[in-house]
């Protein structure tokens, strides 16, 4: 069997698995307590909660979602998390910062707090709140270098679920004005015949889009 | 066909002398220490100030703290030295929380400087957990320290222990002296925000800082 026959034998499953590593399935739900809206003059900052002791919301997705939200024609001025801690230092550390609106009350009652807060125009404080697991991984990846050359065989693949609350605090009442969760799942493939092909799921991007275009919505108050 | 001359044959023995060479010294490194100076930068607290002048007192154990992390037969394996970003730390935090700071270079220069009070941090414990050692995901850094405030004769004023912790995911990390470097300097962080945040309500330290309130009053 030549190289071409074993390209035009294998071409149906190659599709198949490439079809499949783009079945990404991303569920979306907002929660809605109160109106929202965003003038112009005013911002919103994205910050990770990172208090638990099992796992932290990773700083690339929230600088994603944040990109994303201040990308497109609802277009947001979005505040860098880092930034925004660093200028806030101690308060919004994850030892520090505020778990419940009451305690962004009592915050803002510190005047340098405040004066921050309103330097930057910040209307929204949104926490996210989440992780990527894996799980299911099977199958297994050969490898082998020989004086004739080298290549690979086998098949790997895993599962990636990402789940992520977004919460917005409205800075001007105090309030929890609503909530957006996504769950974005899909199933990731490695085939190897000579050369290993991944096929990745693009699970926690799907998750980041998918949330962010939800959150520039609900923060316009579309 | 390859002609080999006397030349080239000694440049040849040069070489292969300097490539047995090199790899006796690439395998010695790999079984040798890995030093690391923790370097960081760490934000200025946005706090009232407190309108007192305190002295600030680093002892040379503190600037020079240095920890040694041992393999499982006892080999040292990374030295990792954290003095001096320690300095740094309180160098810019304490400043942020009094109207006044003085670096004392000994205790003794207290009464002298004018100060209201002596701080002097000390480390008592430092653990680092690697993530070849836990089988976790991540570099984790834990720090007990003694902190110690005395009036400028060096009377005790209060004396309290803190702890901190950092970590580090070890992903997106190109090697462990990274990880080592970001959970170090994400731990004294954590001791900056906690430190600011609970100094005023250290039982000692209030009733110091009300009979100084009283005096300033009065």
């Amino acid at each position: 069997m030549d190289t071409r026959q074993v390209v035009r034998q294998g071409f149906p499953l190659w599709l198949l698995l490439m079809l499949l590593a783009g079945c990404t399935t991303t569920t979306v739900d907002e929660f809605r307590q109160g109106e929202t809206g965003i003038e112009s003059h005013q911002s919103i900052v994205i910050l990770g909660r990172r208090q638990g002791s099992t796992y932290e919301t990773r700083e690339e997705f929230v600088n994603c979602v944040g990109d994303r939200v201040a990308r497109g024609t609802g277009a947001i001025r979005v505040i860098p998390e880092q930034e925004f801690v660093d200028s806030l230092f101690p308060w919004f550390e994850p030892r520090t910062a505020p778990l419940r609106t009451s305690d962004l009350q009592a915050l803002m009652e510190e005047p340098l707090v405040a004066g921050k807060i309103q330097e930057y125009g910040v209307r929204y404080i949104v926490w996210l709140d989440g992780q990527t697991e894996t799980s299911n991984r099977t199958g297994s990846i050969s490898c082998a270098v020989g004086p004739g050359g080298g290549g690979c065989f086998g098949f790997g693949s895993w599962e990636d679920d990402s789940n992520f609350d977004a919460r917005v605090w409205d800075v001007s009442s105090f309030a929890n004005v609503g909530t957006i969760s996504t769950d974005a799942t899909g199933q990731s493939y490695v085939p190897a015949v000579v050369v290993p092909i991944p096929l990745i799921a693009r699970v926690e991007a799907n998750a980041c889009s998918s949330l962010a275009t939800q959150l520039q919505q609900f923060v316009n108050g579309d | 066909m390859l002609a080999v001359t006397g030349n080239n044959m000694m440049t040849g023995r040069r070489s292969a002398k300097a490539v047995m060479l090199a790899g006796l010294l690439l395998l010695l490194g790999a079984c040798g220490v890995n030093s690391l100076v923790v370097e960081g930068n760490y934000p200025t607290p946005a706090v009232r100030k407190i309108p007192l002048t305190l002295g600030l007192y680093f002892d040379e154990d503190l600037r020079n703290f240095l920890y040694i992390e041992y393999t499982e037969t006892g080999q040292e394996e990374y030295r990792v030295a954290s003095g001096q970003t320690h300095v740094q730390l309180f160098g810019s935090l304490l400043p942020a929380m009094f109207e006044r700071v003085v670096v004392l270079d000994s205790m003794d220069d207290a009464s002298d400087a004018g100060v209201d009070a002596v701080f002097a941090p000390s480390i008592e414990e430092f653990q680092l957990a690697l993530p070849q050692k836990t089988r976790l995901d991540a570099y984790e850094v834990w720090v007990k320290y003694n902190m110690r405030l005395l009036g400028p004769d060096g009377a005790y004023i209060a004396d309290w222990v803190l702890t901190s912790y950092g970590k580090t995911p070890t992903e997106n990390l190109l090697s462990a002296e990274g990880g080592i470097n970001d959970a170090t300097v994400s731990a004294l962080r954590d001791l900056a925000s906690n430190f600011t945040l609970s100094f005023s309500a250290v039982p000692e330290v209030r009733d110091w800082l009300a009979s100084k309130q009283n005096v300033v009053t009065n």
